[in-house]
């Protein structure tokens, strides 16, 4: 005999119940570490000052990166909160089998996550408001290229979070991923310094394609319409396959084998 | 609501790693538990409850078999399971920057319920666990026991109609147990249906109704505390330390194990006598009192149950 219990979720299409609170779940908690929320934009700084200093006509390409890899670095701390929580707390495991579905579980993570660190990133924004020459193109391309960013390296840091079951593993792997997504690319450089033939492969990964793109605007670089396409294509195209591929994840790991 | 709470018919759970051999936690356990029943599984450290407590909770694949929580596969559809269940995990941690009171009522409101309903809740699962005081502090600050509690409360506030619970007062005072005991019946005389694994012995024997002692991935026996008790072979216990070596002249009085250097021997009045002069002869100092669930447990695996 069956009871009659809830509908049971369809397989297709985001099913966010719960999302609103585990959301107000992380946001708390990361509201607690205010110390890490002060410090987020540390290296973004030192890099900014030494800029300014070295080349001060790489501002705004220097300013602009600084934002993108603020919104890049936040998907370390989803991988950093989401294997914290599994391993260390186990609190996946009171989450998961419960009603919260698998991805409001990613999502109100990540989400926690973003809104918790906004503070500081915002204050690069009006820096960058300030010191950068604004233009309608700009205020919308900030904060859509930004968010891309953010769920791109979201998704990465969620999908990774799973594989790990000791969280010391996790920080090597953390520092080379992020260091070779988010310093080594042009992100606060211009994308004209890097050599013709590799180009088309820093327009292929989402921190340095929004980097370009965010230097196009300001006019700090020359893009061609193909690299424009290709850059816009690869951070909208590869945050889509990735977010879908995360969500997949998120539904396919409840469940260990 | 089907007056079974859970089944599991032939459940299988082989772990197979990258590399070594592979591992069969479960070899086949079933069990029944009916609507509103407190069960215990009990089992030595790596008997195969948490693997089972997992499966059930639609954590873990079975290699083989079936689990069902009020008639719905944890299998084929786990979606419709999870609104029923609600886990405490071994081991298992609140955030650390968050107070009890946030914890249960945001883990309240992720499973859907209203903020009223969720404070209303949260504030009589945080009583009952003694955790009053202590409710907006944060989590980090308060000790092993009182976090495990911040846990319990968690999982009970929900009221679930089937909770599980993996050592739930592991690292909690005896005070502390005793009120995580009487919120678990609390519980089932509301309708809930519990099933807790344990390695203590009297939380075994307090909490549980029916007991399923699990042995290397087997049941191997079920039953309540009382009936396992009748079968540990007699109404006594003596034990007696360093007396390992009489171990062959004692058996013929009843059931004797050696727990490490400890002999006990299971019997009745009437030869009680009889040991004791033998133990005494030996110079040793021998202890009697009633049959526990530990000798009806050394009795069924053979093994102490802290024995690894």
């Amino acid at each position: 005999m069956r009871s009659d219990g809830p509908p049971a979720p369809r397989s297709w299409g985001l099913h966010l119940q719960g999302f609103g609170a585990f959301f107000e779940t992380e946001l708390r908690v990361q509201l607690h570490e205010g110390v890490a929320i002060v410090t987020s934009i540390v290296v973004q700084v030192v890099l900014l000052v030494f800029v300014a200093i070295l080349a001060p006509r790489l501002w705004s390409v220097a300013i602009l990166g600084a934002l993108v890899f603020s919104f890049f670095t936040l998907g370390q701390r989803v991988l950093n909160e989401a294997a914290y929580i599994r391993v260390d707390h186990k609190l996946n495991q009171l989450y998961l089998a419960s009603p919260l579905t698998p991805e409001s579980y990613f999502l109100g993570l990540s989400s926690g996550i973003l809104v918790a660190y906004l503070a500081p990133i915002a204050a690069l924004g009006v820096v960058a408001a300030v010191t950068v020459p604004p233009s309608p193109l700009l205020l919308v391309l900030v904060p859509v290229a930004g968010l891309a960013v953010w769920l791109f390296s979201a998704s990465l840091g969620y999908v990774l979070s799973t594989r790990f079951r000791d969280m010391r593993a996790i920080w090597s792997y953390a520092s080379l991923l992020y260091n070779g997504f988010g310093v080594l690319p042009p992100v606060f450089y211009p994308i004209g310094l890097v050599p013709a033939a590799a180009r088309p492969l820093a327009l292929l990964l989402p921190p340095s394609a929004a980097a370009a793109l965010l230097q196009w605007v300001v006019h700090s670089a020359a893009l061609s319409a193909a690299e424009l396409a290709l850059a816009a294509g690869a951070l909208g195209g590869e945050t889509v396959l990735l977010f879908a591929l995360a969500v997949i994840w998120a539904r396919r790991t409840v469940r260990e084998d | 609501m089907p007056t079974e709470a859970l089944r599991a018919d032939d459940v299988r759970k082989v772990y197979r790693p990258r590399s070594g051999p592979a591992v069969e936690a479960l070899s086949g356990v079933s069990l029944r538990i009916g609507a509103g029943e407190r069960v215990g599984l009990l089992g030595r450290n790596g008997a195969g409850k948490t693997t089972f407590l997992k499966i059930a909770s639609t954590l873990l694949a079975p290699t083989s078999g079936e689990v069902t929580v009020f008639g719905h596969s944890v299998d084929r559809d786990p979606e419709r399971v999870r609104p029923l269940i609600a886990v405490v995990p071994q081991e298992g941690k609140p955030f650390f920057h968050l107070t009890p009171r946030e914890q249960v009522v945001t883990y309240l409101r992720a499973r859907g319920l209203s903020r009223e309903t969720a404070r209303e809740r949260s504030e009589r699962a945080l009583a009952q666990m003694g955790l009053g005081e202590v409710a907006d502090r944060l989590s980090i600050t308060l000790s092993g026991g009182q976090k495990q509690r911040t846990m319990v409360a968690t999982v009970i506030a929900t009221e679930a109609p089937l909770l599980f619970l993996d050592e739930p007062t592991i690292g909690m005072d005896p005070f502390a147990r005793r009120e995580v005991w009487e919120a678990l019946r609390r519980l089932t005389r509301m309708g809930s249906t519990i099933l807790l694994t344990t390695h203590y012995l009297d939380e075994a024997e307090a909490l549980s109704e029916r007991l399923y002692v699990l042995e290397r991935g087997r049941v191997l026996v079920e039953g309540t505390a009382e009936s396992l008790k009748r079968e540990a072979g007699g109404t006594l216990r003596v034990s007696i330390p360093d007396g390992r070596r009489l171990l062959e002249t004692l058996r013929s009085f009843g059931p004797s194990v050696a727990d490490g250097t400890t002999l006990h021997v299971v019997t009745e009045p009437a030869r009680l006598s009889e040991i004791l002069a033998i133990a005494v002869r030996e110079r040793l100092s021998p202890t009697v009192g009633p049959v526990t669930l530990e000798e009806a447990f050394l009795r069924t695996v053979g093994h102490s149950i802290d024995e690894e």
